[in-house]
């Protein structure tokens, strides 16, 4: 009698996992990157962009979470993808460069969009990009350099980084800041500012991240830019204890503590929405590896300036304008984590006198 | 001086987390039964107390909040822990393998039920719960700053369960039963003790304890609950063979691998140690290499209890 019941169960299950299959299909699709889709960042960001066109423009959409974080299995959550009928796949994240690489030849007929990153293979011995991917990356050092500038002009001269890992988003994130906090000293005239400088190694809020952050300011730190997702959590926890101010990254963290004064922004959303929408457009801008500055608002701070209490909005608008035109090469001059021949450059190469950098390994 | 005091209030944070969990840990495996799921333990009790508070937190704040999220979080712990002590007490299971599954299944539940009620797997809360200095007790010189300021009721309850523990275990009947559980259940049993009731008392103690330990872990450290508890209930594993499963021993385990955690994640902002330039890796190693040399050294005559992960058979002799 057991057996039959289970036979039947068994059964059962298998015919409506089935018809579940095959009844429908999924146009857009987002494969996750390292983390949660809804991970108050880079995931949740690009996922909320794609939602809010999928609706608008009543096109079925659906996200995929590899199994695990490794080309294989991002290459395998694509192959699950295109089978669950995608025409369109968004990855957002440099570690899918090597699985669109290989996805772009496999799948001829499908469109995607890189984000923050470029189809190359394993061993970055070969760098291509076909006509079905569009790469997108983002000026992050613009939007650091705000950070850095609004933070010494509030009249802050003790500032701390702390990124998540050494990828190259952050590193731009986090050099953008240090010659922010330059460019507004040498403005300024002020003689000196310390900055700590440190990559945790996770994206997580662990009692190590809030020690260091709790360290630092017991240490006299005034405001620390926590550059790398769930680390902003333990920056808050410790700066709520110290009475001190962060500066959040990707989407506006303001909400989450009133310690975060500002948030260094890159507009995931609006960018995935544009590249969707030149698909259906049939404009499709494949073959292109493109990256979205502060010239077409893709980077910046949010709009509200209420957490300080010197700088100014006309202060942000003054220097939104300067880095737009690029006054006196203000914007082509910062330097990112990769010079014009693509060789890595380290912090303690960057063009700064005024702002002192301890590198805490 | 100042930093001192700094360093002592942020090693709390670590310590005593990893003292209550330990101390469950050590309920368990001196009844017998080996707790491998401490960490998933943890994190449900993180998990249902932190909802608490966040369900809560519009009506109410302060002291009072943080009693009941401990409450709950106990409960919670100690009803998770229930299915450890079925499958490894009643189906005599493989005591590793069920905590495994213990460890494995409750991130994906704590994620899917946080999703599924609100939408997002952080749950944020307001730390409405340190006290900025104990008052007449925080104004004495030297222990003041060291013990009551910038501090969390919680450490007082941690280091109360730390004495009730030692007596428990050392001077009561219940203790001396629980204990000759783990050392030879067959003998206990002769003389009339209910091994499986004994086994259930330390599965669930340890379910407590470390279910108020995840609680713990999280409310100074973050503004969000994301179903993460960073290896802490291994850690605490580690404390307790360190510890050799005496709750004196553990104590200073705890705060041996707290202090060492503490100076790793804090050593570049304290004077004399950051113009060192000593690798915050070499930190981070001192307490592993600890506790491989004390195991190396000990192991000859390591206090582990003699029946510890060994289902009971009463037809055994």
């Amino acid at each position: 009698m057991k057996k039959i019941l289970v036979v039947v169960l068994a059964v059962i299950l298998l015919t409506a996992v089935f018809t579940g299959c095959a009844s429908k299909t999924y146009e857009i699709a987002m494969i996750t990157d390292a983390g949660e889709i809804d991970d108050k960042s880079f995931n949740q960001g690009t996922w909320e962009g794609i939602v809010e066109y999928a609706k608008a423009n009543d096109i079925s959409y659906k996200y995929y979470k590899p199994t695990e974080v490794s080309t294989d299995a991002y290459v395998a959550a694509i192959d699950l993808a295109v089978t669950g009928g995608a025409k369109i796949v968004v990855t957002p994240g440099y570690l899918f460069e090597p699985a669109i690489f290989v996805a772009q030849d496999k799948y001829p007929d499908v469109s995607f969009i890189l984000l923050d990153g470029t189809p190359h293979n394993e061993d970055y011995s070969e760098y291509r990009i076909e006509k079905n991917v569009y790469s997108i990356f983002y000026a992050e050092q613009q939007s650091g350099f705000l950070a850095g500038y609004a933070a010494v002009k509030e009249g802050y001269t003790k500032l701390g980084f702390m990124g998540g890992m050494a990828v190259p988003a952050v590193i731009r994130f986090g050099y953008g800041f240090l010659q922010g906090a330059e460019y507004a000293a040498n403005e300024m005239g002020v003689s000196s500012v310390e900055v700590k400088y440190h990559y945790t190694g996770d994206f997580a809020a662990t009692p190590k991240n809030q020690t260091t952050a709790a360290t630092w300011f017991a240490d006299g730190t005034q405001v620390i830019f926590a550059a790398g997702g769930k680390v902003g959590n333990s920056v808050m926890a410790a700066a709520e204890a110290a009475d001190a101010k962060v500066i959040g990254v990707d989407v506006d963290q303001s909400p989450e503590s009133k310690t975060v004064i500002t948030s260094a922004k890159k507009e995931l959303a609006v960018s995935v929405q544009a590249g969707l929408k030149s698909y259906y457009d049939g404009a499709f801008k494949g073959g292109v590896s493109e990256t979205l500055d502060i010239t077409i608002g893709a980077v910046g701070l949010p709009s509200d300036f209420s957490r300080f209490t010197t700088f100014t909005q006309a202060d942000y608008d003054a220097i939104y304008a300067k880095l737009v035109a690029d006054t006196d090469g203000i914007r082509s001059g910062i330097v990112k984590d990769t010079d014009a021949d693509g060789n890595s450059v380290d912090v303690t190469a960057l063009p700064l006198s005024i702002v002192k950098v301890t590198v805490v390994e | 001086m100042n930093t001192l005091y700094f360093l002592v209030q942020q090693t709390m944070f670590f310590s005593i987390p990893l003292l209550i969990v330990a101390l469950g840990g050590m309920f368990s495996e001196r009844s017998g039964v080996v707790n491998i799921a401490l960490e998933g333990i943890m994190l449900i009790g993180a998990f249902a107390s932190i909802f608490t508070i966040n369900a809560l937190q519009d009506y109410m704040s302060g002291q009072g909040l943080l009693l009941i999220a401990i409450l709950v979080s106990m409960a919670a712990g100690m009803i998770f822990s229930l299915l450890h002590a079925y499958a490894s007490i009643n189906m005599k299971a493989d005591q590793v393998i069920s905590g495994t599954a213990l460890n494995m299944f409750a991130p994906a539940f704590a994620i899917f039920v946080a999703r599924t009620i609100q939408g997002s797997k952080d749950i944020n809360f307001l730390n409405t719960f340190r006290i900025e200095s104990v008052p007449l007790l925080g104004d004495i010189p030297v222990v003041g700053p060291l013990l009551f300021q910038n501090c969390y009721i919680t450490t007082y309850i941690g280091l109360i369960i730390l004495v009730i523990s030692t007596i428990v275990l050392y001077r009561t009947k219940f203790g001396l039963r629980l204990r000759a559980c783990g050392e030879h259940p067959q003998a206990a049993d002769s003389v009339g003790i209910n091994v499986y009731k004994m086994r259930y008392a330390g599965v669930l103690i340890s379910g407590a304890f470390a279910g108020l330990g995840g609680l713990i872990f999280v409310v100074p450290t973050s503004t969000a609950f994301s179903a993460d508890v960073s290896g802490y209930g291994f850690l605490a594993l580690a404390v307790l063979i360190f510890g050799q499963w005496k709750p004196q021993r553990i104590l200073w385990a705890a705060f041996f691998f707290g202090f060492m955690k503490t100076v790793s994640a804090a050593y570049s902002g304290i004077p004399g140690l950051k113009e060192l330039d000593i690798s915050s890796d070499i930190y981070k190693m001192i307490p592993y290499i600890a506790t491989l040399v004390v195991l190396a050294v000990s192991s000859r005559n390591s206090q582990a209890p003699k029946a510890e992960g060994i289902p009971y058979d009463p037809g055994e002799r």
